[in-house]
């Protein structure tokens, strides 16, 4: 049941609100990555591959500045998005088991202050691609698009305002007991959520991502190169990317709309692993905004899409009495938006028992990238 | 007549976009090979790889299926325009082609799903002399 890699580090920077970083953006990568390598006991030149998505810290200047030796690996996923975090880890867990690579740094890097902001557009004069169907209508931020998506969403399947809202609260909570999260002393009642103002209808300023700088990393190696190192091996038990056809069709026109393209994943998923949703204590759902964690607990498995309202209430997805807690660093609502990465980062903590929500005896921890978004990808940490 | 400023983006017109975006019409890519349709046009069929296209043009009526009111402007030139509308329309003649675009002639606060609509075209004159018509909608 388990693949073949292992990650034996995690790391991060300091996390930051948007232009609160005095380093720039490499220099985030690579104190992030530096800090991972330190806590697998690894030095940075033992680091010969990087796997990313959508980053621009390009492995030829992070070796160069990293002192990485021999370099034989990299890579990066397609597509747009959150949706590449458990996929780099998937293609790390590929290289490494075909040998391609010893030792592999997963990351991601973003800094918000120092380069353009995610929930602002630029104006063009002419949209081209798949834009031109949208920006000529004000359609223009990722929040606006999954506004679409769950406004039908929430009208199929009879889902209330205060499903979105659960997400949010259960995050801030998990975030007050986690002194990197940058929301770690400023909780936040339901009042506040639903008395926030809108960005696009249905998500207030709360069910919206937060603009942040900072960088988050893991090692994956061998199990056989594991064996000596600081910390104990987490297994990457199984890995899935994908989408179903047309999925991700421009302009909302995808047959399954709306969909937060984790159908397949999910069954792909269970299917590798040779578990089932029920048998998961704990999980990592990526928040660009509420409503696409919803549609992705549903299409994981979790539960039907009309029984949400109830799987997400009354503490249930909430550290430590919940059936499920869900994004228990706080998440990229709570914890910090870097892309998504801090979301793995946790996941592994979960297995080996340092989160500041720790799930009691976790043995698999799963990771879901990127809802809204096609290709979307999930990934489930476990113990050796 | 649109809910966005007169001067705001206009779509790149290509060979495959043109009967769309200029026609005045919904004229919905249908493949010359195997007949099936496809919105957003595209470069090739989905259903049998076919490169050749023409188009099928339904009736400017449908439903809103589902839509979000932008409140926030994420570009500064729309602060102006904000809260402002965008839908998805489905069309009555072919339910599985959803239409983006604003609503005209109505307030915000009263769009819903389900709301019928009627299709009316905003005529624009791109900066190199091009007509475009953006297909919009108003309570039907």
């Amino acid at each position: 049941m388990h693949g073949s890699a292992v990650v034996v580090g995690v790391g991060e920077s300091t996390y930051y609100k948007r232009g609160g970083a005095t380093e720039s953006e490499f220099r985030l990568a690579c104190i992030a990555i530096r800090n991972a390598v330190a806590d697998a006991g690894l030095e940075l030149s033992d680091v010969d591959g990087f796997t990313s998505y959508m980053d621009r810290n390009e492995p030829v200047r992070l070796s160069a500045a990293l002192g990485v030796g021999e370099l034989n690996f990299t890579a990066q996923t397609f597509g747009g998005g959150g949706n590449g975090a458990a996929a780099a880890v998937s293609i790390a867990d590929a290289a490494i088991s075909a040998g391609y690579a010893e030792c592999i740094v997963v990351f991601r890097a973003l800094a918000q202050g120092q380069f353009h902001r995610y929930g602002q557009a630029g104006r063009a004069r002419r949209a081209r691609g798949r834009s031109a169907y949208t920006s000529p209508y004000g359609m223009l931020s990722a929040a606006q698009i999954c506004a679409m998506q769950t406004m039908r969403y929430m009208h199929e399947h009879g889902i209330g305002q205060d499903a979105l809202a659960e997400v949010v609260l259960a995050c801030f909570e998990h975030a007050q007991r986690n002194p990197r999260a940058i929301r770690y002393g400023t909780p936040l009642t339901r009042e506040e959520y639903h008395a926030s103002r809108w960005i696009a209808e249905p998500f207030h300023l709360y069910d919206c991502c937060p603009e942040n700088d900072g960088a988050a990393a893991i090692v994956v190696t061998t199990p056989e190169r594991a064996r000596d190192l600081a910390k104990t091996p987490v297994a990457i038990v199984a890995a899935a990317h994908g989408l179903e056809h047309r999925d991700g069709v421009a302009a909302f026109n995808e047959p399954r709309f709306p969909t937060a393209h984790h159908r397949h994943v999910g069954e792909v998923l269970w299917q590798r692993a040779g578990v089932k949703p029920a048998d998961i204590p704990v999980a990592q759902f990526y928040e660009n905004f509420t409503g696409p964690v919803l549609m992705a607990i549903a299409e994981m498995g979790f539960c039907e899409p009309g029984e949400l309202n109830d799987f997400v209430a009354d503490g249930n997805i909430r550290w430590p009495d919940g059936r499920l807690p869900i994004n228990t660093s706080g998440g990229n609502l709570g914890e910090a938006y870097i892309h998504g990465f801090g979301n793995v980062v946790e996941a592994v903590r979960q297995i080996r028992a340092e989160s500041t929500c720790q799930v009691a005896g976790a043995e698999l921890s799963l990771s879901v990238s990127g809802p809204g978004f096609a290709p979307g990808s999930a990934v489930l940490f476990g113990k050796l | 007549m649109g809910v966005l400023p007169d001067d705001w983006t206009l779509p790149d017109v290509t060979p495959i976009n043109k009967a769309w975006f200029t026609s005045g019409q919904l004229a919905v890519q249908v493949c010359a090979r195997c007949g099936a349709r496809q919105h957003p046009p595209e470069e090739v069929c989905h259903a049998c790889g076919g490169f050749e296209f023409s188009t099928e043009t339904f009736s400017p009526k449908g439903t809103v299926y589902s839509y979000t009111i932008a409140h926030y402007p994420v570009n500064r030139a729309l602060a102006a325009s904000v809260p402002y509308a965008v839908v998805l329309v489905s069309l009555d003649e072919a339910p599985d082609v959803r239409v983006i675009g604003n609503v005209t002639d109505v307030p915000v606060e009263e769009i819903h799903i389900g709301m019928p609509v009627q299709a009316v075209w905003d005529e624009r004159t791109a900066e190199d002399g091009q007509v475009i018509r953006l297909v919009q909608w108003q309570p039907a």
